[in-house]
């Protein structure tokens, strides 16, 4: 990696760092040997809503587990003074229990104030209520999802969300309300990073972040990234 | 509640949920010290007095046994990642693991001792420092079995690999173990004092070393 | 991070400038201490020519350890500062030091046979030799027990750690255990009354075998990199996924 001459995801940062924003500088990270994202730099404020979109392969996962620290930057620095709140490919839910038992155990290990209203209110945002007294490991794919998404109901407002691929697996009705939820953060002064191939929340005409990856096939000047 | 005692109450529950890996863990316990008459044979002139030994050996066996799935279900989960984002973090994470894995399986097979003791013959003023050293071998022996599974979570072959990173750290829990549970002036014999210092310093090296390598997460769920 | 490669060449350089001499080194001191201990130091009035195999069980037991201080050292370096080449030099040195206590295990049972009458006996010495060698292997099955090599850095690393204070805390509880289950001595080699007649060889001997250790270290750390180049290359050229 001595060549410093890799593709650039070429970023221009159009907003100055706010005091409680994410602020992603020269950010590159390697998964094994290969060079997944590369010089990334990146602001975003409170109330924004950003979508990761870009190819598979592409970074998208690696960037949001890279600002929730579960992988190591080979470079540059992320600044985020806010709570984090990280919805990944697994839904952090134990089969052996309940639902219900996996939202509260989540929120206490959380340190979150979570009155048994406020789990009830959460669980029927994404209509959980129904199955959330049936052990995990019975349910379908989409209902653990709905469970794990459950979980930003009881976020502290100022949070960043990490999404990724919130929307696989989820019914229309689900995919709704999620919406609703991602929108209503950004209103009361939140953050979401979410990475979608959907069209997302699109009532809040989020911006949206373009990883092209760095692919060996693709190392002219033809990945290029681009903020809407 | 804080969080910490949160994460003791989630592991209680799932392990309430699989009260039948108990079962398998304390049959194991059994097994193993019936293994030794069957291949020493009835003698009791050469059993009785090996008694004590084979207890710590199958309670070594037992306890390691249960150790390569320690971390790898929350891994598997998603929880490990949900956990490095809390307020709890991951040393203290891994020692409410210790904790939780101690009173679901170092516990149980401590209040199994007393009947092992029975039937290998073993006189009962053997009993209190043979069960006060085991309580803090099977402590220490826990927190080496964090250690070890923190290691090679994720690897190939994790429980073989287990076995062969933790044994040979076990020896001086071993063998400090067996001599406390053999002293005859008193409780609070200088081998037991020996094997809490070695527990000591495992209560102080197992969350360091769980922690860090814990800390980066490489569940391979694409880009 | 983009440094990676720059600070291991600047490395090998000098690593390869000192190969030749030191190969010099091991080839000269080994030949003249062979020469010294088998021919011409004399016989032990007890053990007879068994004697003469503590100029390899010596320099390799010696060796042994010195590799195990080695890994705590780079394992230290990778956990606290991740210098990508602490990982490299640990795994490099980690088959080389498992072979030195496999040879003083070997050479001690060899050694044992005329002398205690038995190929093993569970001596002290012999058994943290043991536990040490159980260690090594588990740090070399450690590293290379993850689908990706890189992955099993820092586990191994950190076992290393770990084994920097908990071999000795071993070591400490086996010499006890030995003492109280064994309480006469069966052997007691070296110490401050050896003849200089056969202090030369021995001292010879290891500075041969430090030499050779540092040889072989290189040569295994130089392919080592290699291979990782290569690697690197692969991606790079699409190669790879």
């Amino acid at each position: 990696m001595d060549n410093q001459t890799q593709t650039r995801n070429a970023m221009t940062p159009t907003n100055t760092a706010g005091e409680d924003g994410l602020r992603i500088d020269q950010l590159s990270v390697l998964r094994g040997m290969a060079l997944v994202i590369s010089k990334l730099s990146f602001r975003q404020q409170a109330g924004e809503i950003c979508c990761l979109t870009g190819p598979n392969g592409a970074g998208k996962s690696t960037l949001l587990r890279t600002i929730a620290g579960r992988l190591s930057a080979a470079e540059g620095t992320i600044t985020c003074s806010v709570p984090l709140v990280y919805v990944g490919h697994t839904d952090g839910l134990s089969g052996a229990i309940t639902g219900r038992e996996n939202l509260v155990g989540w929120a206490k290990v959380n340190g979150l104030l979570a009155p048994e209203s406020d789990i009830d209110t959460a669980l029927a945002g994404f209509a959980a209520n129904r199955f959330s007294d049936l052990p995990v490991r019975v349910l379908s794919r989409g209902q653990r999802r709905r469970l794990a998404l459950a979980r930003l109901a009881l976020a502290p407002s100022n949070s960043l969300w990490l999404l990724d691929e919130p929307n696989a697996g989820l019914d229309r009705a689900s995919n709704d309300s999620l919406d609703q939820l991602v929108t209503g953060h950004a209103d009361r002064g939140g953050m979401v990073m979410a990475a979608t191939h959907l069209d997302f929340a699109a009532a809040a005409t989020p911006r949206s972040l373009h990883l092209a990856g760095i692919m060996p096939e693709t190392s002219s000047a033809s990945a290029q990234g681009k903020i809407g | 509640m804080s969080p910490f005692l949160a994460q003791i109450e989630r592991d209680l529950m799932i392990a309430w949920q699989n009260r039948q890996d108990l079962g398998v863990m304390l049959i194991f316990f059994v097994i193993i010290i019936a293994l030794f008459p069957l291949a020493i044979g009835a003698n009791s002139a050469i059993l009785d007095p090996l008694g004590i030994q084979v207890v710590w050996i199958a309670a070594l066996l037992a306890i390691l046994a249960g150790f390569d799935r320690l971390f790898a279900q929350d891994v598997r989960d998603g929880w490990l990642d949900q956990v490095s984002l809390s307020p709890l973090g991951l040393g203290w994470y891994a020692l409410a693991k210790a904790i939780s894995h101690w009173l679901t399986a170092g516990l149980p097979l401590l209040i199994m001792t007393p009947v092992m003791a029975i039937m290998l013959n073993i006189p009962t003023i053997q009993w209190p420092p043979l069960l006060i050293a085991l309580l803090i071998g099977s402590m220490g022996l826990t927190l080496l079995g964090v250690i070890g599974a923190a290691l090679a979570e994720g690897a190939r072959r994790g429980g073989a690999l287990m076995a062969l990173l933790i044994l040979p750290l076990a020896v001086p829990l071993l063998i400090f173990g067996t001599l406390a549970s053999q002293s005859e002036d008193g409780i609070i014999s200088p081998h037991l004092m020996l094997l809490g210092a070695v527990f000591a310093v495992l209560l102080a090296l197992a969350p360091l070393v769980a922690a860090s390598a814990l800390e980066i997460g490489e569940t391979e769920t694409g880009l | 991070m983009f440094d990676y490669l720059a600070n291991p060449s600047r490395f090998m350089r000098i690593a390869n400038r000192l190969l030749w001499p030191l190969v010099a080194a091991a080839v000269i001191t080994g030949t003249i201490g062979l020469y010294l201990g088998l021919f011409v130091a004399p016989a032990d009035y007890q053990q007879g020519d068994t004697v003469r195999i503590i100029y390899i069980h010596v320099p390799a037991a010696w060796l042994a350890l010195f590799g195990y201080v080695g890994l705590g050292l780079c394992g230290l370096f990778y956990v606290v500062w991740r210098h990508p080449l602490a990982d490299v030099a640990a795994r490099a040195i980690a088959p080389v030091g498992a072979v030195f206590a496999l040879l003083t295990l070997v050479t001690g049972a060899l050694w044992g046979k005329p002398m205690w009458g038995a190929w093993w006996v569970w001596d002290a010495r012999l058994t943290s030799m043991l536990i040490l060698f159980f260690f090594y292997l588990g740090f070399i099955a450690l590293a290379n027990g993850f689908d990706r090599a890189e992955r099993g850095s820092r586990p191994a690393a950190l076992l290393a750690l770990v084994g920097m204070i908990n071999v000795p805390i071993v070591k400490f509880s086996v010499d006890w255990w030995n003492t109280l289950h064994q309480p006469a001595s069966l052997l007691r080699r070296g110490g401050p009354a050896i003849d200089p007649s056969m202090l030369t060889p021995l001292v010879l001997m290891l500075v041969a075998a430090h030499a050779y250790f540092a040889v072989l270290v290189i040569l295994r750390m130089r392919s080592l990199l290699a291979e990782r180049r290569i690697a690197a290359l692969m991606l790079r050229s699409g190669g790879g996924e």
